[in-house]
């Protein structure tokens, strides 16, 4: 820390307190702030100092404090970002929105929630679910990511099949441009075509374009009853087969989870039931909705798949259920068993692409000599590849960069993307022009430009440093 | 759906896989006393078994893969939303202020706010031992600034036999009316001047001019009961006598006789928790004694959950003796019980709170609510998270008023809303900090440990 920061470092800290801010909402000593500069990607860096605003008044003053020095600021929520989308990566303050955590309204006539951006997604979905409604997006981070993290991250989670993801809920948006300004975007209108979309921009947005201080979401009603079945198959292809039959039944899945052959090796001894050992392709497969139709649905998928399949199970309970949820919620913690290290990579492929690069990535395997494993959504595609190694071994660190590098290749050639649910953060953004054309990135810097003209919000984030 | 799940019990049974031990601390104090003002005496420093280095702790902090799972629980974090109070946020700084470095204010803030609740590490999927990290960066404070003096008085009359815990509160069951006045509902006291370090709505425990041994005295336990042996804890014993004749009582209706000696002393947790870690040596070194003198009897009970919690992670207890939280031994006694209960059920509303040190530390969850049916059918309840601390924490409610009210503002708001008319905790610390709660917020509940409710009910005729 340069003898100039830490001089304005003082100065800023003393105009905030004396502007109504209380000691606890501003972060000003170098130990403190080092807890400002991390997200679940483990980099490390320290901002020149963390603010935690109340409220938008608040908000705006740290802006205004801020723009007088041209400051750069980081919007961090919770900080479980997956591609470094809070960090701190050149000198500036952390904006954090973990105290505006207020749900403003629960509007049951239009369900739709107005919501502050700290809000906890899962007290969200709590908070509804006692009025019979229903928030559909879950992420796995729900417990503790927030939904200004969600909308600006566009996170998703198994129930994206069947919902969505957090931008299909997002109604509206109220957010703070980088010069103080509000903008407001969309209504609680279903229909409503007037203008740019800037709601479905600010989406996925990593924060780089404004902060957003208030969220209009859409609510469904609450789901009579759930019904979990796990199906085991023979292989990817036949996996994959199983999932277009669903659709093409007219069975309508809320969540179709996989895991591929590592996968169910590294759980299967953590687990409270026995899955054969000709399985390569497990499907978690859930569906929704009012208790006759989830019955009739159950029992085609029986029927449909008796054969194919190598075991089906259903779940009669709820404890039952929680059983069948192990093959999911134990693998991480099982596949940590593999290798010390994993680089973990979410990418999203077209539905039909699945079996391909699943083979793909069992040659790039072979011919890197690390063990990859694949689990995720196979109702939409995106993937969790996980290259396990070990790093402190030089020579599997630089085999493992190579191997990110050709999944990214491979996904890219089969129509898919980088990114499906974590963003492209600061991890990503080297690759970022093998997916899109200097034009593409061009107009993308053009409308970054439009917003925050300085480049102050989030500088380094989802674009190529030259 | 969630990869980063919450596993009941798989922390708590690595924990009772025997780390955290006593043995561990002193190893700490070891490491930390190399650099810092070496106020340990080398006696206490005999006591290695097992040996948790400097590099160990640095291999546990490493553990820790910044996922923020720990946000999720957090009673502090809840509240001020700040990460440096999450253990996330404690870990790292514990990590990057290196041993011969001085502590800066954030880190003893940091270290300092925490409730050793042990949410985080419930949920915690890398099963990093975070309590035991944040007990070891306390002993390192206490290393460097000596402990604070009030906790340091109060920790010599754990110890002490003359000046002891037994004599005090016995002075003060004398001088407490003079400033203190009986609570009109609830067992408790409320100030009648302005003391400080307390406000209108401060709730301490009556202190009892006959302490449980003054009063065990006079028993005459049946010798030819099958033994058992009961760890009563500071609180039943001095505070709350009546909840350890209970106690007793029960174990008698079932066929067992109580066997308490008057030698054990207080658990250790108070000054685990503070970083007092001279002073929890020697307690465990007395408290062992006494389990060796009685090895015989192989079955300790406590109705303390802090006291459960602190005795099952000892080492060095006698083979085959078994620590067990009331409830527990109540389980497996239950047809016994349900029998001597003849269907006698209380008729009012019940709802239950679970002590961080019952079902995060011990992994029970399952004992209580049978037990809570068993006394009251249908009219037991459940409160929403009843898992979430009260925010008591030993003595944090006094040393960090504001920020305790806050976090017990919600489990008062979550037991209103049962409409329940009593509610246990099987904790006599969670117990007292509930009826805080219900002072405070004007509640109309009473608060009961689930025990004095049994055995209400088995005194009661039909
Ligand atoms: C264990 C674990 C599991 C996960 N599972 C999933 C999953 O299943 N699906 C998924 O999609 N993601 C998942 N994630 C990633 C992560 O939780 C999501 O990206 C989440 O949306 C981030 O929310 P956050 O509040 O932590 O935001 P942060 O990480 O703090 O920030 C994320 C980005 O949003 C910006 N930002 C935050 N708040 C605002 C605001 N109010 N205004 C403007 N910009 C803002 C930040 O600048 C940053 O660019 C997981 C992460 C972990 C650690
Ligand atoms: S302590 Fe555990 S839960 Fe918290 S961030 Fe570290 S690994 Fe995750
Ligand atoms: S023990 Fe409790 S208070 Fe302390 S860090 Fe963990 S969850 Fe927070």
């Amino acid at each position: 820390m340069t003898e100039l920061s830490s001089i304005l470092r003082r100065e800023m800290a003393l105009k905030l307190l004396k502007s109504g801010f209380i000691p606890e909402q501003v972060v000003a000593t170098e130990a403190a702030l080092s807890c400002y500069g991390y997200d679940a990607t483990r980099q490390q860096t320290e901002p020149l100092l963390a603010l935690l605003p109340d409220n938008e008044k608040q908000l705006k003053t740290i802006l205004k404090i801020a723009g007088e020095k041209s400051l750069k600021i980081f919007p961090r929520g919770a900080g479980s970002g997956m591609s470094g989308g809070s960090i701190p990566a050149e000198d500036g303050i952390i904006v954090s929105l973990t105290r505006m955590k207020q749900i403003l309204e629960i509007d049951e006539d239009n369900m739709i929630a107005t919501v502050e951006p700290g809000v906890i997604t899962g007290e969200l979905q709590e908070a509804v679910s006692r009025r019979g409604l229903f928030y559909p997006p879950d992420p796995a981070s729900l417990a503790f990511s927030t939904i200004g993290g969600n909308v600006t991250e566009n996170a998703g989670g198994p129930r994206a099949v069947k919902y969505g993801v957090t931008g299909n809920f997002v109604m509206g948006l109220e957010a703070y441009l980088v010069n103080g300004e509000k903008i407001k975007c969309g209504n609680k209108c279903i229909k409503s075509v007037s203008g740019y979309d800037l709601t479905s921009l600010l989406v996925g947005s990593e924060g780089t374009l404004a902060i957003i201080s208030k969220i209009l979401l859409k609510l469904l009603p609450a789901p009579e009853t759930v019904k979990t079945s796990l199906l085991a198959f023979s292989s990817m292809t036949a996996a994959a087969q199983a999932v277009n039959a669903m659709f093409k039944q007219q069975i309508n899945p809320s969540t179709i989870e996989f895991l591929d052959q590592h996968s169910i090796n590294a759980v299967r001894p953590a687990l409270p039931f026995t899955l054969p050992k000709a399985a390569d392709t497990v499907l978690l497969v859930e569906i929704d909705g009012p208790e006759a139709t989830v019955k009739t649905q159950a029992e085609k998928l029986n029927r449909l798949f008796q054969d194919e399949a190598l075991l089906i199970i259903d779940a009669e309970n709820e404890t039952e259920r929680e059983k069948l949820w192990q093959a999911r919620r134990k693998l991480s913690p099982a596949i940590a068993n593999i290798a010390p290290h994993k680089i973990n990579e979410d990418i999203a492929v077209p539905l039909a692409a699945i079996p391909e690069i699943i083979s793909r990535l069992e040659s790039l395997s072979k011919e890197i000599d690390l063990p990859i494993v694949c689990f995720g959504h196979a109702g939409d595609g995106n993937i969790h590849v996980n290259v396990m190694l070990d790093k402190n071994d030089p020579s599997q660190a630089i085999r493992g960069h190579k191997a990110i590098d050709r999944i990214f290749t491979l996904t890219l050639e089969l129509g898919g993307t980088l990114s499906g649910e974590h963003g492209i953060g600061n991890t990503k953004s080297a690759y970022f022009n093998k997916e899109w054309t200097p034009a593409t990135i061009a107009t993308m810097q053009a409308l970054k430009k439009a917003f925050d003209p300085g480049n102050r919000l989030n500088p380094g984030k989802i674009f190529p440093l030259k | 759906m969630r990869e980063q799940s919450p596993q009941p019990n798989r922390a708590f049974s690595a924990r009772t896989q025997g780390h955290f031990r006593w043995a561990q601390i002193s190893t700490l104090i070891r490491t930390f006393s190399c650099f810092f003002k070496p106020k340990i005496t080398c006696k206490v420093l005999t006591h290695k078994i097992d040996i948790m280095t400097q590099s160990e702790l640095a291999q546990e902090l490493k553990k820790c893969v910044k996922c923020g799972a720990c946000m999720a629980v957090c009673p502090i974090y809840r509240q001020t939303g700040r990460e440096e109070m999450v253990a996330r946020g404690k870990l790292n700084l514990i990590e990057i202020i290196s041993r011969n470095q001085e502590l800066p204010d954030a880190w003893i803030e940091a270290v300092d706010n925490c409730l050793l609740c042990c949410s985080c590490e419930e949920n915690c999927s890398k099963g990093v031992k975070i309590t035991e990290i944040i007990a070891a960066a306390r002993i390192r404070q206490t290393a460097a600034q000596g402990l604070n003096p009030l906790k340091k008085g109060a920790f010599a009359l754990l110890k002490n036999r003359i000046l002891s815990i037994a004599r005090f509160i016995k002075l003060g069951s004398l001088l407490q009316w003079l400033l203190w006045r009986r609570l009109p509902r609830h067992s408790g006291l409320i100030r009648r001047l302005p003391l400080p370090g307390t406000d209108e709505k401060t709730v301490i425990p009556i202190l009892p001019r006959r302490n449980l041994d003054d009063i065990l005295k006079k028993r005459k336990p049946d010798p030819d009961l099958p033994p058992v042996l009961f760890f009563p804890g500071c609180a039943t014993r001095y505070l709350q006598p009546q909840m350890g004749l209970d106690l007793i009582y029960v174990l008698e209706k079932l066929g067992f006789n109580a066997v308490v000696p008057a030698e054990f002393k207080c658990c250790g947790m108070v000054t685990w928790g503070a970083g007092d870690a001279v002073s929890n040596l020697k307690l465990k070194a007395s408290n062992l004694k006494v389990f060796a003198a009685n090895a015989a009897i192989k079955t300790v009970v406590t109705g303390c959950a802090s006291c459960g919690h602190a005795l099952k992670e000892y080492d060095n207890l006698p083979p085959e003796s078994e620590i067990l939280d009331i409830s527990e031994f109540l389980f497996r006694h239950r047809e016994k019980l349900e029998k001597l209960l003849k269907g006698r059920q209380s008729r009012k509303k019940i709802t239950y709170h679970d002590p961080c040190h019952l079902r995060k530390g011990q992994g029970i969850t399952k004992e209580p609510r049978w037990l809570l049916k068993l006394i009251a059918g249908e009219n037991f309840v459940e409160m929403s998270h009843p898992e979430r601390c009260c925010g008591a924490g030993g003595t944090f409610g006094l040393t960090h008023k504001e920020l305790s009210r806050k976090i017990l503002k919600e489990k008062t708001d979550a037991a209103d809303a049962t409409g329940a008319e009593i509610v246990t905790s099987g904790c006599p610390g969670c117990i007292l900090q509930l009826t805080e709660g219900a002072v405070v917020a004007d509640s109309k509940w009473l608060t009961k440990h689930p025990l004095s409710l049994l055995a209400g009910l088995l005194r009661s005729r039909n």
